[in-house]
């Protein structure tokens, strides 16, 4: 394996080449936050979380989908990053409605604990309190759009781990939306398999299964990793 | 000299907020008085549209002093939609987190609310009167008070981990069994729990007899009562049937399921509150009012169902030879003995061998389009009423809280105390104490959430016909 020099808030390492810089900092134990990212589907840089400073760049990178290149100097931890996350973090938040006392996933949701790690404790811009669908139709399942942030793991495990392709986005700006296939209620999709991966990469309350309540849900999103490791091992 | 009114605004030592106007006549005395609860939650609009089987979650919020009451009354709901009943295991956990929500709320009434007014006097220093008050001058008292608050809250926090907004009531069951350690720590507070309220049901019995005429002549206005009982008329507090008794103690109707209250129970807005006013349907507005709660489960009730409980309730039938007792006064004490049977029945359960028992949880899904759920919360009988479309999905919510329906009542109690201690136009603060006190005597929670120590600032104004402001007494 090819290997690189690399310097990460100020530490120098050699990492593989052709990696990702997430991917790079994960491996040399450096947390940066994530939320559209999942270990398996292909990285998008829509959340902007893992936007990270590399000297000689004029602007943030988002760590996820961009590689690291021969002796790079990375910063992931500056005052300026920390002010970005926690903008992105409220932005989150304002824009649609979400409640996580009464939530069906509070306790186990990616976007709670962001909040607590970036340290939360108000929300600065208006919120946008738009009315949003809860899509009941499905026999098993539930989406909430309420508590959706449109990280979209939803549409990409949908798309590159089951095949199905039922779900996808609509709309732009804060109008975008999560649709099941042309727009149709998702009990009435004619590609979802029902596999429930989508429930599981949701890093919300955004999709969860009807038959349980608040304490009870348990997702698992490294399930999908190791599937997809799996087929990559052909085991 | 021209009609005047009185405000009091906000009415303290209650949960919620609510103003009361007194309507004098020219001669200065009460000639109407109005009971006014001025916020609006709107819960049952903005829950539909969701899953059904969210409101378990969502309704405990209404309230930080019933939680689980709203819980279970949810869940009921919710496993009649599904045609499941909870286990035999899970209806334990459930009763033993429900007696301690009831605990901690009787004793927050008694030992924080009320007991300023017994122990310091209705006309003692507003400033003392309050929990502060008696920690200063009745330690023991006042500990014990909060400690009894603290066993009821472990209750909960002891099976889900949560004491307030407790989470793992699920239809079907439970999501979280109770450990033997946890089962063991529990039985430890019996001893102390039932000391405490045994010396709190002997400072009321000694206010009746000291102060006999005021307790007798408080409120004492004749109602219907409903009340949840079990198979045999004994006192019940989570599941059971209904039953509706009138002023002389008759049974109108016994047994009835909870799904049948609205062929029994109909509901009318009125124009100066937001809470809307519940009345026993067959007789009618007004000839129908009824109260619930502590006062309205004892006397619907034949008999108790622990030893020492039964004790009590044997002194309280007597004091009206059998008949209802409608002086409101006596919620105080029925109240107690309420806390009495809980914590007796809470040591019943835990020496239960199933309490430990980890079948907790019976599993279901959307079978009907209709479920009623009915609890007796610590101020009463409380419904949820749900609506769904075939996924599931709300259309349609009605809840029935148990301080609605004492809301009749509470006005009439209202004026008849505001007729016997306002008189000549003189004010005093006393006064107004007395006449709060009667709300207080219902526990009611209007908003759910919020506690007044006695502390908020009470403004009386004397106006005119026209608004014009004749006189303004201030207090706090």
């Amino acid at each position: 394996m090819n290997t690189i020099k690399v310097t990460i808030n100020n530490t120098s390492y050699d990492v593989p080449a052709n990696a990702s810089i997430l991917e790079v900092c994960k491996q040399v134990g450096v947390e940066i936050l994530t939320m559209c990212h999942l270990k398996g589907i292909t990285d998008i840089g829509a959340c902007r979380l893992c936007l990270v400073e590399v000297e000689g760049v004029n602007k943030l990178l988002p760590s996820c989908t961009t590689k690291v290149v021969p002796n790079m100097i990375i910063y992931t931890e500056t005052e300026k990053l920390k002010r970005y996350q926690r903008i992105t973090t409220e932005l989150f938040f304002a824009e649609r409605n979400h409640m996580c006392a009464v939530c069906v996933a509070n306790g186990q949701c990616e976007l709670q604990e962001l909040g607590y790690k970036v340290g939360l404790d108000a929300i600065r811009y208006p919120h946008l309190f738009p009315q949003c669908e809860v899509d009941t139709s499905h026999p098993w399942y539930v989406i909430d759009h309420n508590r959706c942030i449109m990280c979209t793991r939803c549409v990409r495990v949908c798309n590159e781990v089951e095949g199905a392709h039922n779900w996808d986005v609509m709309g732009r700006g804060h109008q975008v939306r999560i649709i099941s296939d042309f727009n149709t209620p998702w009990g009435e999709s004619i590609t979802c398999t029902s596999c429930g991966k989508c429930l599981h990469a949701c890093p919300t309350g955004a999709i969860w299964p009807k038959a349980i309540v608040q304490g009870q849900l348990n997702k698992n999103p490294g399930m999908i990793t190791e599937l997809v490791e799996k087929r990559c091992m052909k085991l | 000299m021209d009609k005047r009114k009185i405000f009091i605004s906000p009415v303290t030592r209650i949960e919620g907020h609510a103003n009361i106007t007194l309507e004098l006549d020219e001669n200065g005395n009460v000639s109407d008085a109005l009971f006014h609860v001025n916020e609006f939650r709107g819960f049952e609009k903005f829950c539909e549209g969701r899953m059904y089987t969210e409101m378990p979650t969502i309704t405990p919020r209404i309230c930080g002093i019933c939680p689980t009451s709203h819980t279970l009354a949810s869940v009921k709901a919710c496993e009649m939609i599904q045609g499941i009943q909870p286990t035999y295991t899970a209806n334990l956990l459930r009763r033993l987190m429900h007696i301690g929500q009831n605990l901690s709320s009787h004793a927050l009434s008694f030992f924080h609310l009320s007991a300023p007014d017994f122990l310091l006097g209705y006309d003692g220093d507003p400033v003392k009167r309050n929990i502060l008050g008696i920690a200063e001058k009745y330690p023991d008292i006042a500990l014990r008070g909060i400690r009894l608050r603290k066993f009821g809250q472990e209750l909960s926090e002891r099976i889900t981990g949560k004491k307030i907004h407790i989470m793992g009531i699920v239809p079907g069951g439970m999501a979280y069994a109770l450990t033997e350690d946890n089962r063991k720590a529990l039985l430890e507070w019996i001893p102390e729990a039932t000391e405490t309220v045994q010396k709190a049901i002997e400072i009321i019995k000694r206010f009746h007899e000291e102060h006999a005429d005021m307790v007798n002549s408080f409120a004492p206005s004749p109602t219907l009562y409903l009340g949840t009982v079990g198979p045999n008329g004994e006192h019940e507090l989570y599941d059971g049937k209904l039953r509706f008794i009138d002023a002389d103690g008759t049974i109108l109707q016994d047994q009835l399921a909870p799904s049948e209250y609205l062929n029994y129970i109909a509901e009318r807005s009125v124009e100066w509150s937001y809470l809307k006013y519940p009345y026993y349907k067959p007789l009618g507005f007004e000839k129908g009012f009824y109260r619930v709660g502590p006062l309205a489960r004892l006397n619907v009730a034949s008999r108790m169902k622990t030893p020492l409980a039964q004790k009590e309730f044997e002194n309280f039938k007597s004091m009206s030879g059998g008949k209802p007792v409608h002086g409101a006064f006596f919620y105080h004490y029925t109240r107690l003995i309420e806390a009495l049977s809980d914590v007796e029945d809470a040591a019943r359960i835990l020496q239960d061998p199933m309490v430990t028992s980890t079948r907790i949880q019976h599993h279901g899904r959307w079978n009907y389009e209709e479920g009623i759920g009915s609890s007796e919360a610590p101020r009463g009988t409380l419904f949820h009423h749900y609506k769904t479309d075939e996924t599931g999905k709300l259309l349609n919510v009605n809840l029935l809280i148990a301080t609605g329906q004492n809301n009749p009542s509470m006005n009439r109690s209202v004026l008849e105390v505001a007729q016997q201690y306002v008189k000549g136009g003189d004010v005093k603060e006393g006064m107004l104490n007395r006449v709060e006190s009667t709300i207080r005597c219902y526990d009611p929670c209007l908003s759910c959430s919020t506690h007044a120590l006695g502390q908020m600032p009470m403004l009386i104004r004397f106006v005119d016909k026209s608004g014009t402001l004749v006189k303004e007494l201030q207090r706090g």
